[in-house]
């Protein structure tokens, strides 16, 4: 017989060996090529470190090699924050008020709803981004609708703009702030409402002090799967911006391309996953003080 | 009993669910009067129409038809939120992300009422439910009990003028049950509210109520105290429903009731109508043993700690129970296949037209 300690390593040891090889070995590859030194034709130069790669995220080096603030890539970092925190936030705004709708239907209706928001997942994102170029573009269907109920008196011109990438995020997100919003509010006891009614409360503060609360989960989870996500969205703003309204995911993939500076692509990935880091834990502090919380 | 006020007046009450072919009754027109501190009970099987009754009170349904008063005011129209009465649920529906204090707290707060004045007030609650120390925990970390002196609390903290309870200790045990039966009594004492209580329960019905409403098929059967509901119930539903009875077929006849093979069983009619089939009810604990009784054969003896039954057959007749109490060291006097003789006086029993 085998020891309990031998049986505990074996039985351990497939998750153990996932994580590694999976998690563990290619981010310290990426920690490690962010401090090599870039190759001239892409790639890195093994044993030459150097921190160049950070120092360039904030700087440039003038011809006089003299390091100069360069704001651009912060730039791209904080169009991307604002564009992903926006998407969330509409998906939020957007998606409460339906998760609540399809909770309050009766059984059949929410399983009929519920397949309704996940048939587009059933088509790849990359053809359905493909669909909004051809909606969003001049001479498209939103131009020829919005210009029938007189809102747009020439042409659409939000193709390539922040507007559309804005709006491409929103569409794709949306489903993930939906359903775990549903899932919360669909395991509730609306008993809990009917008892804030009893007690006085008006529509608006047994939402406010009973189904929000109570939704909090769920709409933390959803802000989640919104805003990581929407942060690292690559084809989304490469399609509907054009390229001319970057974001991280872009810029990082530009190093591995056509900039051939892989470290500072490994770089730029490593400061995106801090930051969504910090985001992630300073989310799980604050919750776990929160309430409903426990349940 | 002095002149009291009417507190809740139900005129004419009914309510139907569905529609069409698949409509409901779930109330026939129920007419009620439930009095300015009183412990009333309103009592029936489930599906009976007394948590629906309870819902048109507080609010969370409109009637199909009739009204409903307040002191005097009528009530449609008028929100959950807009009317003095508070309900404690059957599930409690504590809010689970709120301490037991904010639980309590929370009705006042939605009144606006001054901080101090909501301390004070949870203070006060805590106090009458018996749970100081417990402000600061979570529903969930309180036991059965618990929770349902703090669904207590939160529904008393509005000082409402009616309290509504639904099936509020079905969900205790036994024990439980019977000290919030007592704890109960004590609240509506000391709170001067009126309380109206939905069971199925009989017997905690019969303890608790100052009066009760017996309900089936959406139909008020009897109102009255309980005593009067025991011992003089108004028909078969009733004096079935209510504690355990034995029911014999009946022929008024012109010297008494004539069962069959039995024989006459003397009795007063004077009022009953000669030749007229009637239903005799008589409580197991009204009968004895005597020599002049009705015929029989013991079936079963069962030992109740208190009390013995004795199950026995008659000819003709459904079979009866008797129940004697216990003498202390007595043993039961009666054997399976003894014949008997049950003896029944004219005062225990209760005739119930058909």
């Amino acid at each position: 017989m085998l020891s309990a300690s031998v049986r505990r390593t074996g039985l351990l040891a497939p998750t153990v060996i996932t994580l590694f090889v999976f998690m563990v070995l290619p981010m310290g590859l990426m920690a490690w090529m962010s401090f090599l030194e870039p190759g001239t034709y892409g790639g890195v130069q093994w044993g030459h470190y150097s921190a160049k790669s950070y120092i360039q995220f904030l700087y440039e080096w003038d011809l006089d090699d003299q390091l100069v603030l360069n704001t651009d890539y912060v730039g791209i970092f904080l169009r991307s924050f604002l564009l992903a925190g926006g998407a969330t936030l509409a998906t939020l705004l957007i998606g409460f008020p339906t998760a609540l709708y399809i909770a309050l239907k009766d059984e059949k209706a929410r399983n009929r709803w519920i397949l309704l928001i996940s048939i587009p997942f059933w088509t790849n994102l990359l053809v359905r981004t493909f669909a909004w170029m051809l909606l969003l573009r001049n001479g498209g269907l939103a131009e020829q609708f919005l210009s029938s109920i007189g809102l747009v008196k020439e042409e659409l011109n939000i193709l390539y703009t922040p507007t559309a990438v804005a709006i491409g995020l929103v569409y794709s997100f949306l489903p993930f702030m939906i359903l775990p919003i549903y899932t919360s509010l669909e395991k509730m006891d609306w008993k809990l409402v009917e008892a804030a009614f009893d007690l006085g409360a008006n529509r608006w503060m047994a939402f406010r002090r009973v189904i929000l609360p109570l939704a909090m989960p769920g709409i933390v989870a959803g802000c989640m799967l919104v805003l990581i996500p929407a942060l690292g969205s690559y084809f989304i703003p490469e399609l509907l911006g054009g390229g001319k309204s970057l974001m991280i995911g872009n810029l990082i993939q530009n190093q591995f391309g056509a900039s051939r500076n892989w470290p500072f692509g490994a770089a730029l990935s490593f400061a995106l996953l801090t930051v969504v880091m910090v985001t992630m834990i300073a989310y799980n502090l604050r919750f776990k003080r929160a309430p409903g919380a426990d349940k | 009993m002095q002149q009291r006020q009417v507190a809740i007046h139900i005129d004419q009450v009914s309510m139907c669910f569905g529609q069409g072919a698949e409509q409901v009754t779930a109330l026939d027109s129920v007419s009620l009067d439930i009095l300015e501190n009183e412990f009333f009970t309103l009592l029936g099987p489930s599906g009976c129409g007394k948590t629906t009754l309870l819902r048109l009170i507080a609010g969370f349904e409109q009637p199909t038809s009739g009204h409903l008063q307040l002191y005097g005011q009528r009530l449609e129209g008028t929100l959950p939120f807009q009317r003095p009465i508070n309900t404690v649920f059957q599930s409690y529906a504590l809010f689970p992300h709120l301490t037991v204090a904010k639980n309590i707290a929370f009705g006042l707060e939605m009144q606006k009422k001054p901080q101090n004045e909501i301390d004070a007030t949870v203070e006060e609650m805590l106090a009458l439910v018996k749970l100081k120390g417990f402000a600061n925990r979570r529903p969930h970390q309180l036991s059965g009990g618990q929770q349902q002196r703090v669904a207590l609390a939160r529904a008393l903290a509005n000082r409402p003028k009616v309290l509504l309870l639904d099936e509020s200790l079905s969900a205790l045990d036994l024990k439980l049950r019977k000290e919030m039966q007592v704890e109960l009594k004590r609240l509506q004492r000391e709170t001067g509210i009126t309380f109206i209580f939905v069971t199925h329960d009989q017997e905690e019905a019969l303890t608790m109520s100052d009066r009760i409403a017996v309900m089936s098929g959406g139909v008020v059967q009897q109102v009255g105290a309980p005593a009067d509901i025991y011992d003089r119930p108004v028909n078969r539903f009733v004096a079935d429903f209510i504690g355990e009875t034995n029911f014999l077929n009946a022929v008024v006849v012109t010297d008494g009731f004539d069962l069959g093979k039995l024989g006459t069983l003397p009795y007063p009619v004077s009022k009953l109508g000669l030749g007229s089939k009637v239903t005799l009810a008589l409580r197991p604990e009204r009968l004895c043993f005597s020599e002049d009784g009705l015929p029989g054969v013991v079936e079963n003896v069962v030992y109740m700690g208190t009390d013995t039954i004795y199950h026995i057959s008659l000819q003709d007749q459904p079979g009866m129970h008797v129940r004697l109490q216990n003498d202390y060291g007595a043993q039961a006097a009666y054997q399976i296949g003894n014949s008997v003789k049950v003896g029944v006086l004219a005062d225990s029993i209760r005739v119930l037209e058909d």
